[in-house]
């Protein structure tokens, strides 16, 4: 399993305290909700922003501050699936691999290791998918704020969207469950 | 693929969006009739797109916002209720385990709480209130008693009886393979403890080495009665786990674990576990099996690579054989039966499994009956040549049948001698208890008890042409023909029993 930690972009400080900010605004969170209830990550990240924004800011502009809120959530969230699953594991069997569909399958949260390192895959080809993902699914943006965030018209995300939507699918449904970041690569290039 | 292809792909992708040709693969030709990778690429994912459904579209924190709380710990000294913590003992997938005092009663408990970082999953709620339920209903020694279920401050926690001293996989890698009686001792102890909770319609459903304790004072516990599903048997019950009945397992949603997977722990669950297929007493059964050999032997039944290879043994191939021919064949015979595929083939329940062990038999398989029962070939074999020998003289006296007769006892006795050579053989060479000794055993059955029967049938023909030229040798031919039908029909089976502990091979 990747070291948590490592995957941290300890180089960038203001992700770090982005990601810092966070974690701690979501188990504060967390710990005010109903059960039930769910979480809005937008309204998350936009409170990270106004704590954050007073305090000489490194990033440019909200938009540029909405891309590392959104790469820190999906590196909160994977690292406590990770976390979560790596108790419910016997000697690195995956249950999950031993279920039929690993999309179909109603636990999410097992699932996002596996969508994780596909993401990174994705991510080597083309970096805008990973982004648009990142807001998109991790954070909850809208298409037209997701658009705006990342400079494309709404038509334009619309498609892209539904193009990382179809890699990540194939990927996740054909390699199966894999965690060890070693999936099959390009599955359908001949 | 290169960033170029890839952006070629895109491209194509969006516009095959955008203009939604009929014909897509004259279409995909069209637009990248030069690249063939570009092409097929753009096809596979065109293809996936039409399956994606929802997938990806809820935002993930609004489906598993639980990921997001943070997780405490107690601390030594914290105050929780009327239980003061004292140390942590460990953590496993049902969440962190404490020492604690209770304040009220002054004695020392197992705290268990339910994870913060799971505290709002309310199936994890309604499991660990099922866990409690069931637990309490168990009062036996070989079982760690539950005291009450807890509530604070909206955190669920079971207080349970303190184990102290260690799991049987910390005694599994500290030692050698355990003697003989200690292992039958150890399946008594544990077949007593998993009756009683059977008797009650209890299943354990996760029984592996981490799960049960040895006290400091020798006895076994079983702990975790994490997974077990109250049998209620009642009309319009929920849980109906009969063979062959609906179960909630099959309902996703509606099973007390998580929806989508699997309760229990790959390695020791039964074939049916593993497939998803309704499990009751006999799944505790086989995990059982799985258990106690693995501490006579010091290896899983199933042993494979991979923990995957292991779950495909389990679920295709044959255990192991039991490598440890100073075991009580009792022993032997109960965790066989106990890995068997089919559930039907198990004992019914631990409560079967307690008579099965019950029984006083300590003796090793191999002492006292082969000496016995090699002696009693070796006679047989004899016994074939002294035939032989006499029918021929018989045929030198008297020409004609008696000819015929010697040639059907000649052939008879060189096929009974080399069986019967054979099975020695092949004891010496694989030993008793081997299966593939059993098999041949099998074999050789029959073609003995024709080649003897024959030789005695000859025997006393030629009998009855001597009785008028020569009384005598007649009355002896017969005396032989008898002895060996009696001993066919008689000494073998009982000599057989000695060493086997069965009659016939045939149960094997």
């Amino acid at each position: 399993m990747k070291d948590p930690e490592a995957a941290r972009p300890a180089a960038d400080e203001a992700a770090v305290a982005v990601y810092d900010e966070l974690r701690r605004l979501a188990a504060a969170y967390m710990r005010r909700e109903r059960p039930g209830q769910t979480l809005q990550a937008t309204a998350l990240v936009h409170e990270a922003y106004l704590r954050l924004a007073g305090a000489g800011s490194p990033w440019a502009d909200e938009k540029h501050f909405i891309g590392i809120a959104a790469r820190s959530m999906r590196q909160i969230l994977v690292e406590r699936a990770r976390a979560r699953n790596a108790q419910k594991r016997w000697a690195g069997l995956n249950r999950v691999s031993l279920t039929e569909s690993l999309v179909a399958a109603a636990n999410e949260d097992a699932m996002l290791p596996a969508l994780d390192e596909a993401l990174t895959r994705l991510e080597q080809l083309d970096p805008e998918q990973a982004r648009i993902v990142e807001l998109r699914y991790f954070v909850g943006l809208g298409v037209e704020e997701t658009a705006e965030a990342l400079g494309l018209s709404p038509a334009t995300l619309k498609r892209r969207w539904a193009l990382a939507r179809a890699w990540l699918f194939r990927e996740l449904a054909a390699g199966g469950g894999t965690t060890d970041g070693r999936g099959e690569q390009h599955r359908g290039f001949r | 693929m290169t960033r170029d292809q890839w952006r070629r792909v895109r491209d194509i992708f969006e516009r095959a969006l955008e203009s939604e040709p009929p014909d897509i693969d004259a279409w995909l030709y069209r637009q990248a009739g030069d690249d063939a990778a570009v092409r097929a690429e753009a096809a596979s994912l065109l293809r996936h797109r039409t399956g994606t459904g929802s997938f990806l579209l809820q935002p993930v924190t609004e489906r598993v916002s639980n990921l997001l709380a943070e997780e405490r710990a107690l601390q030594p000294g914290q105050i929780v209720g009327p239980y003061s913590i004292v140390r942590e003992l460990g953590r496993g997938g049902m969440g962190r385990v404490y020492l604690a005092t209770d304040t009220r009663l002054g004695r020392t408990v197992a705290l268990k709480a339910l994870p913060p970082l799971l505290v709002k999953d309310q199936s994890q709620r309604e499991r660990l209130r099922r866990e409690a339920r069931a637990a309490a209903a168990l009062t036996h020694p070989g079982i760690c008693t539950v005291y009450a279920l807890e509530e604070f401050d909206g955190e669920l926690y079971i207080a349970a009886e303190f184990v102290d001293g260690q799991t049987l996989r910390e005694e599994m890698v500290g030692r050698r393979r355990p003697a003989p009686g200690d292992v039958l001792q150890t399946a008594r102890e544990l077949a007593a403890a998993l009756a009683s909770a059977h008797a009650k319609g209890i299943t354990h459903r996760d029984l592996k080495p981490e799960n049960v304790m040895r006290a400091r004072d020798g006895r076994l516990k079983i702990l975790d009665f994490g997974l077990a599903r109250v049998e209620e048997s009642g009309a319009g019950s929920l849980a109906v786990s009969g063979p062959g009945a609906p179960s909630v397992e099959a309902l996703p949603r509606a099973h007390p674990t998580e929806p989508g997977m699997l309760a229990g722990t790959p390695a020791y669950m039964a074939p049916e576990q593993l497939n998803g297929q309704p499990v009751n007493a006999r799944a505790d059964v086989f995990e059982f099996g799985v258990l106690v050999y693995e501490y006579a032997v010091g290896t899983h039944p199933f042993d494979a690579p991979t923990p995957l290879g292991v779950a495909a043994r389990v679920l295709e191939s044959h255990a192991h054989p039991i490598e440890r021919p100073d075991l009580p064949p009792q022993v032997v015979d109960v965790l066989e039966r106990c890995l068997r595929k089919a559930p039907a083939d198990r004992f019914a329940s631990a409560v079967d499994l307690v008579h099965a062990l019950a029984r006083d038999e300590a003796t090793p398989r191999r002492a006292g009956g082969t000496p016995w029962w090699r002696a009693h070939q070796l006679a047989t074999m004899a016994l074939y040549f002294v035939a032989s020998a006499l029918a021929w003289q018989v045929k030198e006296w008297q020409p004609g049948t008696a000819g015929v007769v010697f040639l059907t006892i000649g052939v008879a006795a060189s096929i009974g001698g080399v069986f019967r050579g054979h099975l020695l053989f092949a004891e010496r060479v694989a030993g008793s208890g081997a299966v593939a000794f059993s098999a041949e055993r099998r074999r050789a059955t029959p073609a003995t008890l024709v080649v003897d029967l024959l030789i005695a049938l000859a025997l006393v023909i030629d009998g009855m042409i001597l009785s008028s030229a020569r009384p005598l040798a007649a009355v002896l031919t017969l005396a032989l023909a008898a002895g060996i039908g009696l001993a066919r029909l008689l000494v073998e089976p009982s000599t057989t029993r000695i060493m086997f502990g069965e009659a016939e091979p045939t149960r094997r």
